[in-house]
């Protein structure tokens, strides 16, 4: 691994696609003032796989959360290509996660009362333009068990039917929190795999949130989150595969 | 210091207040129907108890020509009687100045010196007769009250054909009385009738009576038959003109009385059973759904040493805090309910002092009741979350299981929008409460049916009385029978279209066992005034020879159409006759049988006489028509259709409208408190799910509509079986009313159903619309984390 400056040649040549400059989050307030985010500076670019990496409280969740447009920032700049998401109205913000972000949760968040396929289809029926949701389960291997519904289906499977769910959009952004938290090695490997391919075959940025040190090895690059800050950012100059990976 | 577990319990309950209010609102509204119901039982029971103690009212009563009183004697031996009074009763003509129409009444006599054994009266204002006096008369209130008169007015009644001035001494109250109206009329009219009391010297004088009674009532000695005293009381007086004697049973104000009574103690088990089985779900349901969001902390008391007993105890307290709330809610709510019909009693009743009187047995049922149905809500749900061990009640629950839903296994699920399939799939994982949304609803829905109903009955009823059958102006009756040619005398009056005449005449109808005393009307066969009309409302025409009787009277007789029926006339000569059944007509008030008036008069044996006729009248003439049959000595009585209607609307309408506005109210509630209730849980219980569907862009509204969907389907099952179950609730409450004084027809009016239901859709989407506006406080962010 190389140490990088923050602009890299070789990342540079991409589109940006994050901007994100001296962003703070602050939660409550006088005394109970916490500071999840004090002062960031980072970019994210097209196509590129990006682990966040840092204890429990040092600010990474709440980058994810502002990049998505689910929280909005107390003073900085945050730019989704041109698109300002620190004054965006709720209606835009809705467009914005309908057309242009995925998302995969630590605990699925799949709707229980959906099968696998109706909860890709979910998706599929709203967005721009989508793969047929037949398509997406398949690319996280999946063909197989279109029909069956959340409460019949293990914990890696309800992942990756989550990953389905989030790429059948087609989406720029993929935002995954913790996505084998919740899952042992075997399964989490093959998750990550299904995260890594979506990656490689459809160009998306994907930004992975972790407590997981192994797991930068799959990433362009690795940023260190402490303290609400970007503690460090490592390059790797090559991926190793998700099916290298053991913890 | 309020122990920390309390603590908790306030804070539980404050958080979850919306809801806790709701199902106290259900529960107060069956506590308020139960505590209001019983406590006017209590009430009419106790005053009328205590009136007809207090004022001796009789228990059996006789009506006759003409007996000596030393008869009365004898009469008082008769076994088990105890106290016998004679006195006199007569009809008589009022001229009022104030009033176009002739009004009439009955007086009645007092003895001269001291009190009447009796029937004693409750004097309102005024004084009592003094002592052999003579001029001075007791009024009835209920007249009174209508008429606007007081103690020292004058009053100018035609005792016997004579017109003489009365002073009026005081306004009283009579235990036979309680209910004022006419002989044989449904509904009062206590502007045009009135009952007077004078002393026996001055009325049985004026009738020529004096030393003799027509008017017979007696007290039974402690288990005494009834049927045995009426039986020897019919036997002694028969040769008296006696029209056969009656018990309590049968008193006309008494029957009235009890009647309200009964109809009470319907509504106070029906509608609170239908209320507290809906509160005690919805009970559950806010239960189930604190205890599923606090199953870890449930494992951590455990965990701690609390006891299953001490964790039971905990949310039990939770749901009887609703039960005190609504029972309170329910007792203050029924009291002022109460209140309120107790007044609109007083249009119809009239007591000495009849006030609300809080039934406190009641309070203690509804309280008792309340606990249960709580009880039963919660304490399933309890034990299943003290049984929990409580390593695994740390763990959250596993994911829900579900299935394709029962309409998407059809084969046309395909159809269907991930909405509809997100509803209808939780709504088949949870049918019980679906099962109790819906009957929540269906309730409302259902509760609104039944005054509309009752109102449109009754309304068909009296369009059915004064428009198919009683196509005359007015009634009037004849002091004596006399000539038909009085009809060409009455035809001379100003404004006079048509005068049918008519004969009415007291009888008793015999069928094997079976007897009914009743008033034979014999009319012209064509009659085009009182109308005689089948179960199609098409005319019977009265045939030259036979009877014609109401299809109420044919079923108590158990008689049919060609059956020989027994006369036996109680005037007159007193003739027995055996007389044809010729024909079965519909009536909906009272009792009728119908003959052809000569028929009726060769019977009888009198020749072609009338005691009464109907008549038409060119409305313009009115007044002078009235004011010149005032001046007709030998008319007893008049019955305006008109005022009939106009007094209806201001006191039988008028109590419907209070009635309904009640349902409306807990219906209005129901809805509200139901729909409320259910997508409050639907909210919390997939805070998770809903939130996640915001985070991977559906906008709010499109999120609403996932519980939108749900609601609506549960209200589109809810209303149809709603109307159904309204219209049983209705069927079942108006065709109670199916005695021989009337017969309500069932109506139902497309513009009751859709009142109903919109009334509930309306109160469900405001109750909806409110819960969804909680969707924009949903937390995104929480989707992302660890499930609670």
């Amino acid at each position: 691994m190389d140490t990088l400056t923050p602009e890299t040649q070789a990342v540079a040549v991409r589109p940006k696609v994050f901007h994100v400059r001296s962003l703070t989050k602050v939660y409550g307030m006088g005394e109970a003032e916490v500071h999840a985010l004090a002062g960031v500076d980072l970019d994210f670019y097209a196509g590129e796989l990006a682990v966040l990496l840092g204890p429990s409280g040092s600010g990474k969740t709440t980058l994810l959360n502002n990049l998505g447009g689910l929280d909005v920032p107390t003073a900085g700049e945050l730019r989704y290509r041109d698109f300002d998401l620190t004054c965006a109205p709720e209606a835009e913000l809705t467009r914005y996660r309908r057309d242009s972000v995925g998302f995969i949760f630590q605990f699925y968040n799949l709707i229980p009362s959906l099968t696998a396929r109706e909860n890709v289809a979910l998706i599929t029926e709203i967005a721009r333009d989508p793969m047929p949701p037949e398509e997406a389960l398949d690319m996280v291997n999946l063909g197989a068990r279109l029909d069956h519904f959340p409460a019949q289906l293990s914990g890696g499977e309800q992942q990756r039917v989550a990953i389905a769910r989030a790429i059948a959009k087609r989406p720029e952004v993929l935002l995954c929190d913790e996505p084998t938290g919740a899952l042992d090695v075997r399964t989490g490997i093959v998750v990550l795999e299904a995260i890594e391919r979506v990656n490689r075959e459809l160009g998306t940025l994907t930004i992975v949130i972790t407590h997981n040190a192994v797991m930068a090895g799959m990433a362009d690059r690795v940023i260190h989150f402490s303290d609400g800050r970007v503690h460090h950012q490592l390059r790797n100059a090559t991926r190793a595969p998700a099916s290298s990976l053991n913890w | 210091m309020l122990p920390n577990l309390d603590r908790k319990l306030l804070r539980d309950l404050n958080r979850m207040k919306g809801q806790v209010v709701a199902v106290a609102l259900v529960m107060a509204c069956g506590l308020a129907m139960l505590v209001m119901a019983r406590s006017l039982i209590y009430s009419l029971e106790s005053t009328r108890q205590e009136y007809y103690e207090a004022h001796r009212f009789a228990e059996v009563f006789a009506h006759l020509k003409r007996a000596p009183n030393a008869l009365a004697t004898q009469l008082a031996e008769v076994p088990g009687v105890a106290t016998a009074q004679a006195g006199i009763a007569v009809q008589v003509t009022l001229d009022l100045g104030g009033l176009d129409e002739p009004a009439s009444g009955q007086v009645r006599s007092l003895p001269d010196f001291g009190l009447p054994e009796l029937n004693r009266l409750f004097l309102r204002t005024g004084s009592w007769l003094a002592p052999g006096s003579r001029g001075e008369v007791l009024v009835s209130e209920a007249f009174a009250e209508a008429n606007q008169l007081h103690p020292g007015d004058q009053l100018a009644l035609l005792l016997n054909g004579r017109r003489k001035e009365f002073r009026i001494a005081g306004i009283v109250l009579s235990p036979e009385i309680i209910f004022e109206a006419r002989p044989g009329a449904s509904l009062p009219d206590n502007r045009t009738y009135g009952t007077f009391w004078m002393p026996y010297k001055e009325i049985a004088t004026a009738f020529d009576l004096y030393g003799a009674f027509n008017y017979l009532t007696c007290t039974l000695a402690p288990r005494a038959q009834l049927r045995s005293v009426i039986a020897e009381l019919d036997r002694l007086l028969e040769p008296y003109g006696g029209r056969g004697a009656y018990g309590r049973a049968d008193h006309p104000s008494h029957i009235r009385v009890s009647d309200e009574i009964r109809i009470l103690q319907t509504l106070s088990i029906g509608f609170p059973l239908v209320f507290l089985s809906v509160a005690a779900f919805m009970t559950n349901a806010v239960l189930s759904r604190l205890l599923t969001l606090q199953r870890e902390q449930i494992a951590i008391l455990k965990a701690f040493g609390f006891a299953n007993r001490q964790i039971v105890l905990h949310y039990l307290k939770f749901a009887f805090v609703m039960v005190v709330g609504g029972a309170a809610i329910g007792t203050v709510g029924g009291v002022a309910l109460g209140h309120q019909l107790v007044k609109m009693y007083h249009l119809f009743f009239r007591f000495p002092n009849l006030h609300f009187r809080f039934d406190r047995s009641a309070m203690v049922l509804a309280l008792g009741v309340g606990v249960g149905a709580a009880l039963l809500g919660v304490f399933s749900a309890v034990r299943r979350a003290a049984k929990l061990p409580p390593a695994e009640a740390m763990r959250p629950e596993p994911p829900a299981n579900f299935r394709p839903a029962l309409i998407e296994r059809t084969g046309i699920g395909h159809l269907f929008s991930h909405s509809f399939r997100i509803a209808v799939r939780n709504l088949e994982r949870r049918p019980m409460q679906a099962l109790f949304t819906v009957a929540g609803l269906a309730l409302a829905t259902g509760i609104l049916i039944v005054p509309n109903c009752f109102r449109d009955s009754v309304s068909e009823l009296l369009g059915f009385q004064w428009d198919v059958v009683q196509r005359q102006d007015m009634n009037l009756g004849l002091v004596e029978p006399a000539s038909l040619q009085v009809r060409d005398l009455l035809q001379q009056l100003p404004g006079v279209i048509a005068v049918e005449p008519f004969r009415g005449a007291a009888a008793r109808i015999r069928f094997g066992h079976r007897s009914r005393q009743i008033g034979i009307q014999g009319m012209p066969a064509d009659t085009q005034h009182s109308r005689v009309v089948d179960a199609k409302y098409r005319e019977i025409v009265l045939p030259p020879e036979g009877l014609v009787i109401s299809a109420k009277l044919a079923e108590v007789l158990a008689a049919k159409i060609g059956d020989e029926l027994t006369v036996e006339f109680l005037e007159g000569h007193r003739p027995l006759r055996v007389v044809p059944l010729m024909g079965v007509s519909e009536d909906l008030t009272g009792i009728a049988a119908h003959m052809e008036l000569r028929a009726l008069n060769r019977l009888l044996g009198d020749g072609d006489v009338m005691n009464g006729a109907s008549l038409t009248i060119d409305m313009a003439h009115r007044r002078e028509f009235l004011h010149a049959l005032k001046q007709i000595p030998r008319v007893s009585w008049v019955g305006i259709k008109e005022s009939l209607r106009e007094n209806f609307r201001k006191t039988t309408a008028a109590s419907i409208n209070l009635i309904q506005s009640i349902y409306l109210m807990f219906a209005i509630v129901v809805a509200f408190g139901v729909v409320y209730n259910n997508a409050r849980i639907s909210l919390a219980e997939r805070a998770r799910e809903l939130a996640t569907l915001r985070v991977i862009g559906f906008s709010e509204r499109e999120v609403g509509a996932v519980l939108i969907t749900e609601l609506t389907i549960l209200a589109l099952i809810a209303l149809p079986l709603g109307l159904l179950l309204g219209t049983g609730f209705a069927k079942g409450i108006v065709s109670a009313v199916n005695t021989e004084t009337v017969r309500l027809p069932v109506i139902f009016t497309l513009h009751n159903y859709a009142f109903a239901t919109l009334v509930v859709a309306v109160a469900s989407t405001i109750s909806a619309l409110l819960v969804l506006r909680r969707l924009k406080e949903l937390n995104l962010v929480s989707a992302l984390k660890a499930p609670e």
